[in-house]
């Protein structure tokens, strides 16, 4: 017999000596209680605790039963205990067996009990159980408000410094002073081709072309005035918000499609993405850029293009990996509105608030409250992502009616997905599992009506929330209003009031970015600085609370921050300001003595070299090779996909795009789950969360995808196929190879180094290697190279094969030419693989 | 820096490339350059009863009323009606075991007569009869299981491992997962917030497959690749020479010698054909119904042996709500003489000693049946069975219990309670082992787990 004070010993002592301090606060019943402790507590813990106990963590059909709280909300059929009310309590019901819910399952109570349980909730079932309470928060926001990425930025005083020839700007100014007062002088300038490289792929992600390294070689103005004007090309071009709009899919977790456990397709999040790398491009000012994507919908709008755009930008909102599959219907909203508070106050503020969901932020002045004020926003906030959770049989996930329909772009009616969608109603309806599944998919292969976004709209109703005990939606404290976070405000700032029946989103974004916000301008700027100097004034750039690291240079982030705003939020302004300075055009040469002093350049002595991103790289192969395609594709091709089929690992719909298309990787499709080999190897984010830095690891899978993936050597081979049919002698061949690759010219030492590795390839290939082996090989490339050729004609996955034909062709040709291909796509493999290429100095 | 890392490779430069790194074992490498490995081995917390872990994950929920949970009450109340579980509403009655149980060994713990093989190892098993989980829902428990957590991108446990304790064979990936289940993809090795390294590597097992992405060179012979290696190497040295001290340089250069050498190692792991005929057989090779797992459990000694740290094999198709019957004994028939097999294996070889093997699914099955069909079984997470064997574990154990209803009432053993011990037994405390990322400090077991010290020998 299992009773229920022998293994709950201690938590039961701790309930007792609560509910005796909650008894004098309630109108003493000593019968009632009385009635509770001989007649219902036992049978409650004989027959009931098992599967219902919030302390077991057992809660089925979202039932507790061991605390009053637990009885009274209730689970998913309803109030288990209304005190009074003998009707509208579900557990008589359940209890008497007369209903469809029979508990307990094992067999029905004795008349008896079941009599007790009536009288007791017509006495108004007393209860002294106390479940978890909320603790009362031990947080002082005004001392918390005194840590220095609290207090709103102010400009400070450019230092003095010694050398005052040195600087060329305010931002020199700061950093010289810090290296002074250490004893560190910076390294020398870096030469113009390095400098272009390096700037060409922080600013636009890819390394000049050939003839942009001549012209800036070329200029004959000084550097520091060539210099200006590449940078102003460079932000001019598009392939800039390219670059820096990736930057914030990292931030906003972009992804195309859900994740966890029931991976449908988002086929509308590319609108998204272009949003994004447009925004940059346009140099939007990043404080609209952050209202937009927060409360776009709720913004006013000129035009139907405008509003458009705006409710794309909510996107911003709607793209969290959710977990459709979650059974618990009050955990599946929280769970949602969770990942909304993350995500924002990640992304903006680069605070963790979501730590306060369960109790009070354990290092930062952020109390559990707050949390919930900012829960309460996103509760009264629809999430369109165009998907229902736990449809009929795992079969019918994307529905229009849930996406967002885009102003002005009313589609005239589809009269087939009317009718299937009807059909499918009918048969979900009827429970006809095969009707359902094929029904699905035959609406989720319908051609997609282009007026349809991810985003978030106002919910019908707007609420509070209450504090969620523990993190548990089933367990609730007292009501919050919503609001914002207190310790990133004076007590007397005048806040925007959220109006009784808005969600509060449209005041949560302006009061993200008031000027007197003291963490928005800094987390960009620093966001800014560690894109540029490979490490953020403050390191941890997604956290600037207590557990973050204090800034190197606090008050050039403020100057910084404080400039962002004084230039109208201009994102460009900042970036270009930042290239512009003297430190960034640093050399990334060695100095012993400053090493000694400071290792890990933290003060910027020297510039970091910095390793390519997964789309760099990709797009530097690209670039070499002569394959790059700079136009943006139309959408996405998980738009294509059929709508209604999870995404698996081996799914039939993945394709390689990222080594068969030969667009920018920015459009490549990132799939929750089934991220590409090819990005996770290179340290592509995991796409459910924020990033602001992407980890750098140097992995052997990432040197087998260099040596030996497809994709390398066909470019290579493609390279070589442009390389000897430009130039003419090996030795500019050579030179043209190093400018393609490395950006810079090759030394004469290297050039003689080259001559001979080809010299070598070239003798190894004229060698007759062993003959039965090699007749086969080669009858099998020429019929390989013969396939590719009319695969080429057809213009199916032309460039892949015109690639492989340009492989395969050389090693049934004469002997010469073959020698002369291999040897050379030998040599761009090679510099492929070279350190040198997958860094930019 | 008496053996600086400029010092080493001007000391080496001539044969620098393959053969000068060919014989230093990582540790060597690692001090000789400075350079951080992040897969050297690292020193436990304390010493460990074993060194590795194979994990054979049964994904779908198998039945433990079939398997390894005897449980007699079921039998007195056969026909009863018992409790519906999370989720669903139907009840159902009771249906004791529709296998036979046996004693087994000089233990006498009982187990299913579907496991002859694995049966005359009874007295090294510890079985866990009182295991439970958060959640009835094969995906999300799936990822529970391997991660500890559902609600978040978590580290999975391999990873976990790698990040405390590194591995030995710096020529093979430290954490390789064999057939991982669809259901929670990748997640299920996933390093999350780890660095990238600790992630498991997918082998493919398929025939015709690379067993590793890229791990061959389809167009040039290993001589020709090695000299187009060379000639990186040397463009390599060239840029650090300039850069003087470059740890990042460095590890490119260091990463692309292991990566030649795994393009040997890999598949010479991966070549069973050169097991003598009798070791394929006992794994059933043989066979076609034993083959697919017989091979998983012979790679896995085979990179147990090579000082693989964590090892993952799996099997699908254990959700049996319906052909509980047929279905059981086919799956038990597939794993029964390859389990059995790799213990035997093991123990000869003398690594069963420092090796821990863990079996199990993501959640269990209810006592009642299914639609009253007498050939199903519903979810149950509240209840179920796992075992452990080998190094740290008391063999001939059943530890825990599930009433009628299939509840665990005795020896109840949580999954974080699991992960806690499975760390635990590799010299890790799992209150230690955190990460600090965004903000705090993370942990397998998050804010739970105990060590099941009951069960340790």
């Amino acid at each position: 017999m299992m009773h229920f004070s022998a293994p709950r010993g201690p938590a039961l002592a701790g309930a007792l000596l609560l509910s005796s301090c909650l008894l004098q606060a309630q109108p003493a019943n000593p019968e009632g209680l009385e009635l509770f402790e001989t007649k219902i507590r036992p049978v409650l813990a004989k027959n009931c605790y098992a599967c219902h106990s919030a302390e077991a963590k057992t809660r089925m059909g979202g039932l507790t039963a061991d605390t009053r709280e637990g009885l009274r909300s209730g689970g998913q059929r309803g109030h288990a205990v209304v005190p009074g009310d003998a009707q509208a309590s579900v557990l008589l019901e359940a209890i008497r067996y007369d209903g469809k819910l029979k508990m307990p399952p094992m067999g029905k109570l004795p008349d008896a009990v079941i009599a007790d349980f009536e009288r007791w909730i017509a006495m108004g079932a007393p209860d002294p159980r106390e479940g978890k309470t909320q603790a009362a928060s031990t947080i002082d926001v005004a001392q918390g408000r005194r840590f220095w990425a609290f207090q709103p930025p102010r400009r400070p005083k450019a230092p003095e410094v010694r050398d005052a020839s040195w600087p060329r700007g305010t931002i020199d100014q700061f950093l010289l002073s810090r290296m002074e007062e250490k004893g560190l002088r910076p390294v020398a300038d870096a030469d113009r081709d390095a400098l272009l490289r390096r700037v060409s792929f922080d600013l636009t992600g890819l390394q000049p072309t050939v003839e942009e390294v001549e012209a800036f070689r070329a200029d004959p103005a000084p550097t520091p005035e060539a210099f200006r004007r590449v940078v102003d090309r460079l932000l001019d071009s598009p392939q800039f918000g390219e670059r820096w709009g990736r930057h914030w899919l990292d931030v906003a977790r972009y992804a195309e499609s859900i994740g966890r456990t029931r991976n449908a397709p988002f086929p509308l999040a590319w609108r998204y993405r272009d949003y994004v790398i447009d925004s940059f491009n346009r140099d939007k000012p990043y404080d609209r850029f952050i209202r937009e994507q927060i409360a776009g919908d709720l913004m006013p709008a000129a035009d139907d293009a405008a509003r458009r755009e705006l409710q794309i930008a909510t996107g911003f909102l709607a793209l969290g990996a959710h977990d459709l599959n979650e059974p618990d219907r009050k955990l599946f909203p929280a769970d949602v509105a969770d990942e909304m508070i993350n995500v924002t106050t990640r992304s903006v503020l680069a605070l963790t608030v979501g730590c306060a969901r369960c109790h009070d932020h354990k290092f930062d002045p952020i109390p559990q409250k707050d949390y919930y004020a900012l829960a309460g926003i996103f509760h009264s906030t629809q999430v369109r992502q165009g998907l229902r959770q736990r449809p009929q049989f795992n079969a019918a996930y994307f529905d229009r009616s849930l996406a967002v329909p885009l102003a002005g772009l009313e589609e005239s009616q589809d009269p087939e997905y009317e009718r299937l969608w009807a059909e499918l109603r009918e048969a979900e309806k009827a429970k006809d599992r095969d009707r359902v599944r094929a029904l699905a998919k035959q609406i989720g292969s319908l051609q997609l009506p282009g007026n349809l976004a991810m985003g978030v709209a106002e919910a019908r109703k707007a609420v509070h929330s209450k504090v969620n005990i523990g993190g548990d939606p089933h367990e609730l404290g007292e009501e919050v209003p919503r609001g914002f976070v207190q310790a990133l405000y004076e007590p007397e700032a005048r806040l925007p009031k959220i109006p009784r029946k808005a969600s509060g989103r449209l005041e949560l974004a302006d009061w993200l970015t008031r000027r007197d916000n003291p963490l928005t301008a800094r987390v960009l700027a620093n966001r800014a600085w560690h894109h540029l100097f490979g490490r953020g004034l403050v390191k941890t750039v997604d956290n600037f609370g207590k557990m973050g690291e204090a800034p190197t240079h606090p008050e050039l982030l403020d100057y910084l921050a404080v400039q962002l705003m004084d230039q109208g939020w201009s994102v460009k302004a900042l970036i270009r300001e930042i290239v512009l300075s003297r430190a960034y055009q640093l050399s990334t040469d060695f100095d012993e003595d400053n090493f000694q002093k400071e290792p890990d350049n933290a003060l910027v002595w020297r510039m970091n070299r910095r390793r390519l991103e997964v789309e760099a790289l990709r797009d530097a192969v690209l670039r070499a090779s002569g394959e790059l395609s700079l136009a943006r594709p139309e959408g996405s091709p998980v738009s294509g996909w059929r709508r209604n089929e999870l995404v698996r690992p081996g799914n039939k719909q993945m394709q390689a795009w990222e080594t068969e298309v030969s667009y920018r990787s920015v459009y490549v499709p990132i799939v929750r789950n089934v991220v590409n080999r090819f990005y996770e190897t290179f340290d592509f984010p995991e796409p459910s969360e924020t990033h602001g830095a992407r980890d750098v690891t140097t992995v052997a899978p990432q040197a087998l995808f260099l040596m030996n993936s497809d994709f390398t050597l066909r470019q290579a081979a493609v390279a070589a196929e442009r390389t000897l049919a430009a130039a003419s002698t090996d030795a500019e061949r050579i030179r043209q190879a190093y400018r393609r690759t490395l950006s810079r010219d090759a030394s004469e030492a290297e050039v003689a180094a080259a001559e001979r590795f080809l010299a070598a390839v070239k003798e190894g290939y004229s060698e007759p290697p062993a003959p039965a082996r090699a007749g086969r090989k080669a009858r099998k490339e020429k019929a390989g190279a013969d396939k590719a050729r009319k695969r080429a004609a057809k213009g199916k996955a032309a460039r892949k094969a015109k690639a492989d034909a340009g492989e395969a062709e050389t090693a049934g040709a004469a002997p010469a030419v073959g020698a002369e291909q291999a040897a050379w796509t030998r040599f761009y493999h090679a510099l492929f693989n070279s350190a040198e290429f997958r860094y930019r100095g | 820096m008496s053996w600086s890392r400029r010092n080493f490779l001007k000391n080496t430069a001539c044969g620098f490339g393959y053969t000068a790194f060919a014989g230093l074992a990582a540790e060597e490498l690692a001090r000789a350059t400075g350079a951080e490995a992040p897969l050297a081995p690292r020193r436990p917390h304390f010493a460990p009863k074993v060194k590795r872990v194979i994990f054979l994950f049964m994904q779908g929920a198998p039945s433990q009323h079939e398997t390894f949970d005897y449980n007699p009450e079921l039998e007195q109340a056969a026909g009863q009606t018992a409790a519906a579980d999370g989720g669903s509403k139907q009840a159902g009655k009771i249906l004791p075991s529709v296998y036979k149980f046996n004693k087994c060994g000089e233990s006498g713990i009982e187990i299913s007569e579907t496991f002859p093989h694995l049966s005359k190892h009874a007295d090294s098993l510890c079985l866990l009869n009182g295991m439970a989980t958060d959640t009835p829902a094969h995906p999300q428990a799936s990822i529970f299981t391997h991660c500890g957590n559902i609600t978040f991108v978590r580290p999975s446990m391999g990873a976990w491992a790698l990040y405390g304790l590194g591995t030995e064979n710096q020529d093979l990936p430290g954490f390789v997962t064999m057939n991982p289940a669809p259901v929670g993809g990748a997640l299920s090795y996933g390093a999350a917030f780890l660095p990238a390294s600790f992630q498991g590597t997918r082998i493919n097992i398929a025939k015709g497959q690379d067993p590793i992405d890229n791990i061959r060179n389809a167009r040039l012979s290993q001589g020709a690749q090695r000299a187009e290696l060379d000639f990186v190497q040397q463009m390599n040295r060239e840029m650090l020479e300039r850069s003087r001290v470059d740890n990042e340089v460095e590890g490119v250069i260091q990463s692309y010698e292991l990566a030649f050498r795994m393009q040997t190692s890999v598949p010479a792991v991966m070549d069973v054909s050169k097991e003598p005929e009798s070791v394929r057989a006992m794994y059933g090779l043989d066979r076609k119904e034993t083959q697919d797992f017989g091979t998983q459990c012979l790679l896995a000694r085979r990179m147990a042996e090579a000082g693989v740290r964590f090892i993952e094999l799996g099997m699908q198709g254990w959700d049996q709500h319906t052909q509980l019957r047929a279905k059981i004994a086919s799956n038990c028939a597939a794993i029964d003489q390859p389990i059995a097999a790799l213990l035997t294996d093991l123990k000869q070889r003398g690594l069963f000693e420092d090796t821990l093997i863990v079996w199990g699914g993501e959640f269990g099955r209810s006592t009642f049946q299914q639609n009253n069909s007498g050939d199903g079984r519903r979810h149950n997470n509240r209840g179920y069975s796992m075992w452990m064997a080998g190094g740290g574990v008391k063999g001939g154990l059943r530890h825990g219990r599930c009433d009628a209803t299939g509840q665990a009432v005795e020896g109840k053993v949580h999954l974080h309670d699991l992960h806690a011990t499975m760390l635990h037994l590799l010299g890790l405390d799992h209150k230690r082992l955190t990460y600090r990322y965004s903000g705090r400090d993370f942990r397998l077991t998050d804010v739970h787990g105990r060590v099941v010290e009951e069960i340790l020998s």
